[in-house]
C-alpha cells in the first residue's frame, strides 16, 4: 500500500523486538467478539492513484459547474474570482499539513498569517477585533447570539426575517435547548423594515440580529438600529453573506455594530458545493473575552523578537470546559490563509473593483428586464429577487436559461419556506459577481425574452 | 510562605480583611502561585450584592481559570481598578495591592467557614 | 549524534515583516473580469466614508511574503509530527488534485439536483463507507468538525430521550481523561457533565461508573481507545450498564485510527460516534482546519439525524431537506464537502483489502516507540497501547526537567513535539501518536532523540533543554504577555 512505508520485514523486525510474533498480537486487548474479519468490510477493491483520478474525473464530469456555465446563484455562496496565487499558497505543505499552532516556535507562519487575517477582517468589517474564524456563516451567527447572552446576561434573541433563512434556522436550533425566547420578525416584503425589528426589542433582549446587505441583497441604513440597541442595552449583531460588499459600502462597524458575523467565502475560496467556507466573526474590543473561537495575539520571544501565539485560551473548551465561550475547537485555519492571500493581492483598490463590478452587473441586469418581470425595490448590492407573473413563467425561464448554460437563480421557496411575501412560488433570487460578463447578461435577458 | 496575621482565610484560598463594617477580599499567596502568571481579573460591578460563598469574579492565568468566592456576604463598594491594567499585582502582592474588591458587610453577617492564620497554615500543610 | 535533520535550517531563513509594514503604496490594482462599470448611484449614499486600509501588494511580493511565512512552519510534509490524539498522518497529494477538479470545486450548493449527481454520488458513497467502517446504520455529513459532531450527537441524544418522555435526564457522564470539548458541547444542549474518575489503569472504572448511573443520566461520552492510548476492554459492559440505566452512549471518534478495519465501534454497543475525517481519513489539518465531523448512528438515533442529507432513489441521488423527527440543521449546507472528497479518495486508495493496515501499522508504530522508550521514561499505565502511547516526565523531574523542556528540545533535534500535558489524569503527560505513515527509520531517529534527551537529564547536562528551542526562527514565546495585554490586530 503506497501510503505505508513499512515492508513486511520491517514489521516483523519491529514485532520481534517487542517479543511478539504477528501484528494481531497487538490487538488482544480488544475482545475477540469485536474483531472484524480482516478484509471483510463492504468496501470496493483498492484503487491505484490513476484509478482514483479516473473515478473522480468521471464523477466531476457528471456535474455542471461555474466553469462551464454562467452562475447567477447566490443565497450565501458566490462565484467570485480566485487568483492562482491563493490556491498555490494554501497548497504549500507547510500551511496545508500543519496542525493547530500549539508549538508557536515552529508555527510562526500560520500564526502571522492569522494575525494578518484578523487585522484585515477587522478593517474590512470596521470592527476592532476579529477571531481566527468560525466554520461558516450560519454557525457564526448562532455563536453571536450565544455570545450576546453571555455579555448581557439576558436571554431573548430578536432576529429579522430578512436574515438568510439558513442562518435563522441554525441559530434557532442552537438556542432551542437553552432558556429564553427566540423571536423572528416577519418582514412581509423583500427587504428589511428596521422599524418593525426595533419594535420587537425590549428590556429583556440580549441581541438583535439583522443582515446587511440582507438575504435579498437589499442595502439600507442601519443607524436607527444602533440607537434602539443603546436604548435597550442589547447588542447589535450584523450578519452578511458576501463580505465583498464592504469593499464598497459602509461596514457594519461604521454603523456601530457590536458583533459582525458572516461568510468570508468571497475572499478567494471556491464554492465547493457548500464548503469548506469561512465564518467571519468580529466584535468590539470590550467584548473580547466573551468572543468564541481561537485568536492569535502578538508577543515577544525569549530574545525579545516579535512573534505570535494563540492566546486567551482560557475562554476555550479545553480549559474552561462547560463554561467555555463555545465548544468550537477546530476552525477554518487554511481558509484564513486563503482569505489573507486574496486580500493582499486585491488591496483596497481591488476589493472596491470586485464590489463595483459585482454591483454593476446586477444593475445592468435589472435595467434590461423585460415587461412581466419585476425586481425588488430599493438599493441592492449584488443580489435581488425577481418576481414573475406565475410559477410557470419563472420555471420556463429557468429551463430556457439552463439550455443556454445559465443557472438563472435560486427559486426562493427552496431556501425560504412559508414566508408571507412568497406567493405562488414565482420568485427567483439572482446574484451577480465580477465573473459575470456583459454577454452573459445579454444571454440571460434573451433567455427571459424567449421563455416569456 | 508567610501568612499575614490580620486576615482570615477560606478553604478556597481566599483571604478577607474585616475592618468595621467593611471587608476586603483577595486570593492568597498559595492561590496565586498555583495559578501562575495572572493575566486577567474579571471584576463585579459596584453595587452588586454577593452572598457568602458566591462567585463574585474570575481570576485567569495563561492556562487556568478560577472563580473567586466571597468569604462574607455584602454589597460591593469598591473594586481594584488597578487590576484591569496590571493583573499581575495579584502575583506580586497578593495580600496588598493585589486585593480584588471591598464590600460593605451585610447585616445578616453571613460568612463562609473562615480560618485564622494558624488554621490556614495548618490547612496548607495537609 | 542521533539525528542530523535540524528544523528550519535548510536554505536561507528570511525574516518577513507584516504585510502592513511593507513600505510602499499599493500597486496598480489587479485586473478583474466582469462588467467594467461602477456600482449604481442608488448605492452612493451607502458608500464607505474611508477605505478599509487593506494594503495590497503586487503578485510577486504577495507570493514571496506567504512563501517566506510558510517556511517558518512545520508540517507533516516537512517532518515527523507525533501529536497525540491528533493523528498527523501523511495527506496524499492525489486527494488535493481530485478535490480541485472544477466539476467538484466550482459547484454551487444550490444548483439543481440533476446538475450535481456526480458530487452527490461521491458523498453518498462516502456516507455508506463511513457507516460500514464504523459499524453503524447511517451517518450525517453535516457537522463541520469534531466538536460540531459532538454537539450534533448530543442534540440527537436529547431528542431521543425527549421522544421517550425522559425530559428530566440531563446528566452527561464524562471520564476525567476526556477531551475538553465534551463538557462544552453538553452545556450547549442544556445538559451538565459529571466527571468519572479513571481507574488505576487509566480506564473507566466500572464501580465508579455504577455510582453515577441513576434516573438523571442522559449519556456517557467516551473515547475508545481513550486519551491514555489504551483500549476500554470493558466496553460491552460499559454500554450495557448505561443502557440499563436508561442512558445512551456517545463515542468520541478522535481515536478511530486505532480501529479502522480491525474492529468497529458500532458493534460494541455505542449509540453514535463522531469521526474526525481530518484525523483518521487523512484530510489536511490546514493549520487548524477545515475539518469535518460526520456522526454515525445506530437504529436508536437514526430517526433524529440532521437535515439536509443525501438519499438514493433508484439511480438518482436526492437531497432530503425536511424530516419531522430530525434535529434540524446545524450548518448552511450539506457539509464541508471539499473535505469529504479527500476522505473518499483516501478510502478508495485502501479498499476492503488494505484498510485494516491503517490501524495495524498505526498500533505497531505506537507500541514500537513505547517499547523503545519505556525504560527511560515513566509509563503510567502498563500494557499494550493502541495508536498512541502515554509517557510522563516523572523520572526527568528529579533533574529539574519538565515535559515542556523535553518538547522544546525535540524541536532543536528536528521533530515536532508530542501532545503535552494532556490527558490531565497524569502529571506531565507526553502523548505520542506516530501514525501509520512513518517509516521505521523515522521512528528510530525520534526514539534516539528521546533517549538522548533522557541521557542528558541523567548526566545533569540540562542547560540545552531549558534553553530550547534555539534553532527555529523564534525561541520560547511569552504567552503571559500575549494574554495580559491582548493585541489581536495591527495598528499602523
Amino acid at each position: 500500500m503506497r501510503y505505508l512505508p513499512h515492508t513486511n520485514s520491517d514489521r516483523q523486525a519491529m514485532l520481534e523486538s517487542m517479543g511478539l510474533h504477528e501484528i494481531m498480537d497487538l490487538f488482544t486487548d480488544i475482545p475477540k467478539e469485536f474483531h472484524t474479519k480482516l478484509g471483510s468490510l463492504d468496501l470496493p477493491d483498492a484503487l491505484s492513484e490513476a484509478g482514483i483520478v479516473k473515478k473522480f474525473t468521471k464523477a466531476a464530469e457528471k456535474n455542471r459547474h461555474a466553469g462551464n456555465t454562467r452562475c447567477f446563484l447566490g443565497g450565501g455562496t458566490y462565484h467570485h474570482f480566485v487568483p492562482a496565487v491563493v490556491d498555490y499558497v494554501i497548497s504549500r505543505g507547510e500551511f496545508l499539513t500543519a496542525y493547530t499552532p500549539y508549538q508557536p516556535e515552529i508555527a510562526q507562519g500560520t500564526l502571522q498569517a492569522l494575525f494578518e487575517y484578523q487585522t484585515m477582517i477587522a478593517r474590512l468589517t470596521g470592527m476592532e477585533v476579529s477571531n481566527a474564524s468560525m466554520y461558516e456563516a450560519a454557525t457564526a451567527t448562532a455563536e453571536a447570539a450565544l455570545m450576546a447572552r453571555r455579555v448581557t446576561r439576558k436571554t431573548r434573541t430578536v432576529i429579522a426575517g430578512s436574515v438568510n433563512p439558513r442562518y435563522r434556522t441554525v441559530t434557532e436550533n442552537y438556542l432551542s435547548r437553552l432558556e429564553g425566547d427566540y423571536v423572528e420578525v416577519a418582514m412581509g416584503e423583500f427587504g428589511t423594515d428596521l422599524s418593525q425589528v426595533i419594535d420587537a426589542i425590549d428590556e429583556t433582549t440580549a441581541c438583535v440580529i439583522v443582515q446587511y446587505p440582507d438575504f435579498y441583497g437589499s442595502v439600507y441604513d442601519l443607524a436607527p438600529l444602533r440607537e434602539a440597541c443603546d436604548a435597550h442595552k442589547c447588542l447589535m449583531v450584523v450578519a452578511f453573506s458576501d463580505v465583498s460588499a464592504f469593499g464598497l459600502i459602509e461596514s457594519p462597524g461604521a454603523y456601530g455594530a457590536d458583533i459582525a458575523v458572516g461568510s468570508g467565502q468571497a475572499l478567494g475560496i471556491p464554492m465547493a458545493f457548500g464548503g469548506p467556507h469561512l465564518g467571519v466573526f468580529a466584535c468590539k474590543q470590550k467584548y473580547l473575552r466573551q468572543m468564541p473561537g481561537r485568536v492569535c495575539g502578538l508577543t515577544t520571544d525569549a530574545d525579545g523578537k516579535r512573534g505570535f501565539v494563540l492566546t486567551l485560551s482560557t475562554r476555550e473548551q479545553h480549559i474552561r470546559r462547560e463554561k467555555a465561550t463555545s465548544n468550537i475547537c477546530t476552525n477554518q485555519g487554511l481558509m484564513c490563509t486563503a482569505a489573507s492571500t486574496y486580500m493582499t493581492l486585491m488591496g483596497d483598490a481591488g476589493l472596491e473593483t470586485v464590489a463595483n463590478h459585482s454591483a454593476a452587473a446586477l444593475d445592468l441586469l435589472v435595467s434590461k428586464l423585460p415587461n412581466g418581470v419585476v425586481a425588488a425595490d430599493g438599493a441592492h448590492y449584488n443580489e435581488t429577487v425577481l418576481t414573475f407573473a406565475s410559477q410557470e413563467k419563472r420555471d420556463a425561464f429557468i429551463s430556457e436559461a439552463r439550455n443556454n448554460d445559465i443557472f438563472a437563480g435560486i427559486p426562493l421557496e427552496t431556501i425560504e419556506k412559508g414566508a408571507e411575501q412568497i406567493d405562488g412560488n414565482r420568485h427567483l433570487l439572482v446574484a451577480t459577481t465580477e465573473m459575470i460578463e456583459e454577454d452573459d447578461i445579454s444571454d440571460y435577458i434573451q433567455a427571459m425574452e424567449v421563455a416569456l | 510562605m508567610s501568612v499575614p496575621t490580620d486576615l482570615k482565610f477560606t478553604k478556597d484560598h481566599e483571604w478577607v480583611r474585616i475592618e468595621g463594617d467593611t471587608a476586603t477580599f483577595g486570593v492568597t499567596d498559595h492561590a496565586q502561585e498555583a495559578l501562575g502568571d495572572i493575566v486577567f481579573v474579571e471584576l463585579p460591578e459596584v453595587g452588586r450584592s454577593v452572598d457568602a460563598g458566591e462567585a463574585y469574579g474570575v481570576v485567569e492565568s495563561v492556562k487556568a481559570v478560577s472563580d473567586v468566592y466571597a468569604p462574607v456576604a455584602g454589597e460591593v463598594i469598591e473594586i481594584n481598578e488597578a487590576l484591569e491594567g496590571e493583573p499581575d499585582l495579584v502575583n506580586s502582592d497578593a495580600y496588598g495591592t493585589g486585593w480584588i474588591i471591598k464590600v460593605k458587610i451585610s447585616e445578616n453577617n453571613d460568612s463562609a467557614e473562615l480560618m485564622n492564620p494558624e488554621e490556614y497554615t495548618e490547612f496548607l500543610d495537609e | 549524534m542521533s539525528n542530523t535533520t535540524y528544523s528550519a535550517t535548510s536554505g536561507i531563513q528570511q525574516e518577513e515583516r507584516l504585510l502592513f509594514e511593507h513600505a510602499h503604496e499599493a500597486p496598480e490594482s489587479i485586473s478583474l473580469p466582469g462588467v467594467q462599470g461602477k456600482a449604481p448611484s442608488s448605492l452612493d449614499v451607502f458608500k464607505r466614508k474611508s477605505a478599509a486600509n487593506i494594503p495590497g501588494l503586487s503578485e510577486p511580493e504577495t507570493v514571496r511574503h506567504f512563501v517566506r511565512l510558510s517556511q517558518w512552519n512545520h508540517g507533516i510534509e516537512t517532518g515527523f509530527y507525533p501529536l497525540g490524539s491528533c493523528t498527523m498522518k501523511y495527506n496524499p497529494r492525489v486527494n488535493e488534485q481530485v478535490a480541485r477538479l472544477p466539476g467538484l470545486a466550482h459547484v454551487h450548493p444550490d444548483q439543481p439536483e440533476d446538475s450535481v449527481q456526480g458530487i452527490l454520488g461521491l458523498l453518498y458513497e462516502l456516507q455508506g463507507w463511513l457507516t460500514e467502517i464504523s459499524g453503524f446504520k447511517d451517518v450525517t455529513l453535516q457537522p463541520a468538525a469534531g466538536a460540531h459532531g459532538e454537539l450534533v450527537g448530543l442534540m440527537m441524544i436529547r431528542k431521543c430521550l425527549d421522544a421517550r418522555g425522559e425530559q428530566g435526564r440531563k446528566k452527561v457522564l464524562v471520564p476525567d481523561s476526556a477531551h475538553g470539548t465534551n463538557p462544552a458541547s453538553a452545556a450547549l444542549c442544556g445538559m451538565y457533565t459529571v466527571e468519572i474518575k479513571s481507574g488505576a489503569d487509566g480506564r473507566i472504572d466500572l464501580d465508579e461508573l455504577k455510582k453515577h448511573l441513576d434516573d438523571d443520566v442522559a449519556a456517557l461520552m467516551m473515547t475508545n481507545p481513550n486519551t491514555a492510548g489504551t483500549f476500554e476492554s470493558d466496553i460491552k459492559e460499559i454500554c450495557q450498564l448505561v443502557h440499563d440505566a436508561g442512558g445512551l452512549v456517545y463515542g468520541d471518534g478522535a481515536n478511530l485510527n486505532a480501529l479502522v478495519g480491525v474492529a468497529r465501534p458500532g458493534d460494541m454497543g455505542l449509540d453514535c460516534l463522531h469521526i474526525n475525517v481530518h484525523k483518521t481519513f487523512s484530510t489536511p489539518h490546514g493549520g487548524g482546519g477545515p475539518g469535518a465531523g460526520p456522526v454515525a448512528v445506530n437504529d436508536t438515533l437514526k430517526p433524529f439525524l440532521p437535515v439536509p442529507r443525501i438519499e438514493k432513489d433508484g439511480d438518482v441521488f436526492k437531497v432530503v431537506t425536511e424530516d419531522k423527527q430530525s434535529i434540524g440543521s446545524v450548518l448552511s449546507t450539506l457539509g464541508q464537502t471539499g473535505v469529504y472528497m479527500r476522505a473518499n479518495a483516501y478510502i478508495s486508495a485502501f479498499g476492503h483489502n488494505h484498510i485494516h493496515k491503517i490501524a495495524q501499522d498505526a498500533v505497531l508504530n505506537a507500541n514500537y516507540v513505547l517499547s523503545r522508550l519505556k525504560d527511560v521514561y515513566h509509563v503510567p499505565f502498563e500494557g499494550l497501547c493502541k495508536h498512541e502511547c502515554l509517557l510522563t516526565d516523572e523520572w526527568q523531574n528529579k533533574h529539574g526537567v519538565k515535559t515542556l523542556d523535553i518538547a522544546k528540545r525535540l524541536i532543536d533535534l528536528g521533530f515536532h513535539p508530542m501532545t503535552v500535558y494532556f490527558p490531565l489524569i497524569v502529571h506531565g503527560a507526553m502523548l505520542i501518536e506516530p501514525t501509520e505513515t512513518e517509516s521505521k527509520e523515522t521512528l528510530d531517529s525520534f526514539c534516539d532523540a528521546m533517549l538522548e534527551i533522557a541521557a542528558q537529564c541523567e548526566a545533569g547536562d540540562t542547560q540545552a533543554l531549558h534553553d530550547a528551542p534555539v534553532k527555529p526562527i523564534r525561541r520560547r514565546l511569552d504567552e503571559t504577555q500575549a494574554a495580559r495585554k491582548p493585541v489581536l490586530v495591527w495598528s499602523d
